[in-house]
């Protein structure tokens, strides 16, 4: 098994995501590889050496990020955008991600909730993870009465949430898409620094809850989850 | 009864929305949400849109849409064979891809801090909210980094998702406009960027979205 995976990797047959496995955003793709059943291999970077700034990196993530897929020659980053590519491509195995592209309701529906949740939902559960773990991770204090307005204006939003989520199950529809998946990473962590706000939002919470027990999800974290 | 677009004639989201229509050539009717009386605010309005915020679109047939990126996308699929081409082929699965990619800069590495030096210089005092300096001063030199990025891609293709005008480059133009304005030099530092920016800007659409 071990030499035919090698042989796979060496002929690019193998999907190769340049990143890190406790990465929130590496997580976000690996959380969609798992759904798809999809063989992929993680490349770490070496952020010690500062390798995400080498021009080598730059020239396929010019914003010097990660993670970055390579799919036999193509290069693609963002991780919202790598999901919805894996989704895509590989839309008759593993579980359905994606509307049928015909369908033009559907496919708007799903961009409403991609919209709601990239600017409704991230700015802040990343603001509070910037606020309670990765500035602390740099040797940055936490700004107290930013965490407390980002948490306010978190439960704000999760009222716009609630009112989706009591009536329909996920947010673009009555089913599962890459979308749902998204909300993941980031609102692990708030959900450890607020979990309030959480639990004040019933309907909300139980979809979170399901998500959150989805087996791809656990195996994503396997390798650990900043917690 | 024409596509309705709630929103206002000044909002910028409400601009990124009317652009799109009209490089597709769309009929539409602007309803002006009041703002002075709590409309958005109103159970009526959280049922469209439960954020409380516009532009909400009504189509011809009274499907409802929120967001105005997902209403842009929308557009230029209903009408795909009318007016500008705004998106790759649906079944380009990798020009698909690319456009997502582009969508996905637009949204976590150019909206954030262009929005929030309008933030900080227009929509705070007018709400008055005095403009936090050094808040608006990390706005300005976070932009001023992702533009490098920018400047990069801009360097090998005419537009963000390759070389073909899509919604994404569209996106920008409200708070690219507005962070011109207040840190110019932060366009003028990034030519491949900035000759991008110019010649959207140019568009009869975005001139005739800004009439009001």
């Amino acid at each position: 098994m071990i030499r035919i995976r090698w042989v796979l990797e060496l002929t690019r047959l193998i999907l190769e995501i340049i990143g890190a496995d406790m990465s929130t955003c590496t997580r976000r793709v690996k959380v969609v590889l798992y759904e798809k059943g999809v063989d992929f291999v993680i490349k770490p970077i070496d952020w010690a050496t500062g390798e995400h700034k080498s021009e080598a990196h730059l020239s396929k993530q010019p914003f010097g990020q990660i993670p970055v897929l390579e799919d036999d020659g193509f290069i693609l980053f963002e991780s919202r955008a790598i999901g919805r590519y894996i989704a895509a491509k590989y839309a008759d195995q593993g579980t359905k991600l994606l509307p049928n592209p015909e369908d033009l309701r559907a496919v708007a529906l799903l961009e409403q909730a991609a919209c709601i949740e990239q600017s409704d939902f991230e700015p802040n559960v990343g603001g509070i993870a910037m606020e309670k773990v990765f500035n602390p991770f740099k040797g940055i204090a936490t700004d107290e009465a930013r965490f407390k307005k980002h948490v306010e204006t978190f439960g704000t939003k999760l009222d716009g949430y609630e009112r989706i989520l009591s009536k329909q199950k996920y947010l673009a529809g009555d089913e599962l898409t890459v979308v749902d998946l998204w909300h993941l990473p980031h609102g692990e962590i708030a959900e450890k620094y607020a979990p309030e706000v959480f639990e004040a939002h019933p309907k909300f919470n139980a979809w979170w809850q399901s998500l959150k027990n989805r087996s791809s999800w656990i195996k994503a974290n396997e390798k650990g989850n900043l917690l | 009864m024409v596509l309705t677009i709630i929103g206002h004639p000044i909002s910028t989201c409400t601009r990124r929305v009317k652009t799109v229509l009209i490089e597709k050539g769309v009929d539409y009717k602007l309803q002006t949400i009041d703002w002075a009386n709590g409309e958005h605010k109103s159970e009526a309005h959280l049922q469209k849109q439960p954020f409380g915020q516009v532009p909400v679109l009504i189509d011809e047939d009274g499907f409802t849409l929120f967001e105005s990126r997902a209403i842009t996308r929308y557009i230029a699929a209903k009408y795909a064979n009318q007016g500008t081409k705004l998106l790759p082929d649906p079944s380009d699965l990798k020009a698909v891809a690319l456009l997502e990619q582009a969508a996905s800069i637009e949204q976590a590495d150019f909206d954030p801090y262009a929005s929030g030096i309008a933030y900080e210089k227009v929509f705070y005092p007018r709400r008055g909210i005095p403009t936090d300096e050094k808040r608006l001063q990390q706005h300005i030199d976070t932009l001023n980094a992702k533009l490098d990025g920018y400047e990069r891609i801009l360097s090998k293709q005419k537009y963000l998702a390759g070389d073909e005008l899509t919604v994404v480059d569209l996106w920008h133009l409200p708070y690219a406009e507005m962070s011109e304005k207040f840190a110019p030099q932060v366009w003028e530092s990034h030519p491949k960027v900035n000759a991008w920016y110019k010649a959207l800007k140019e568009r009869p659409s975005w001139i005739k979205a800004n009439e009001g």
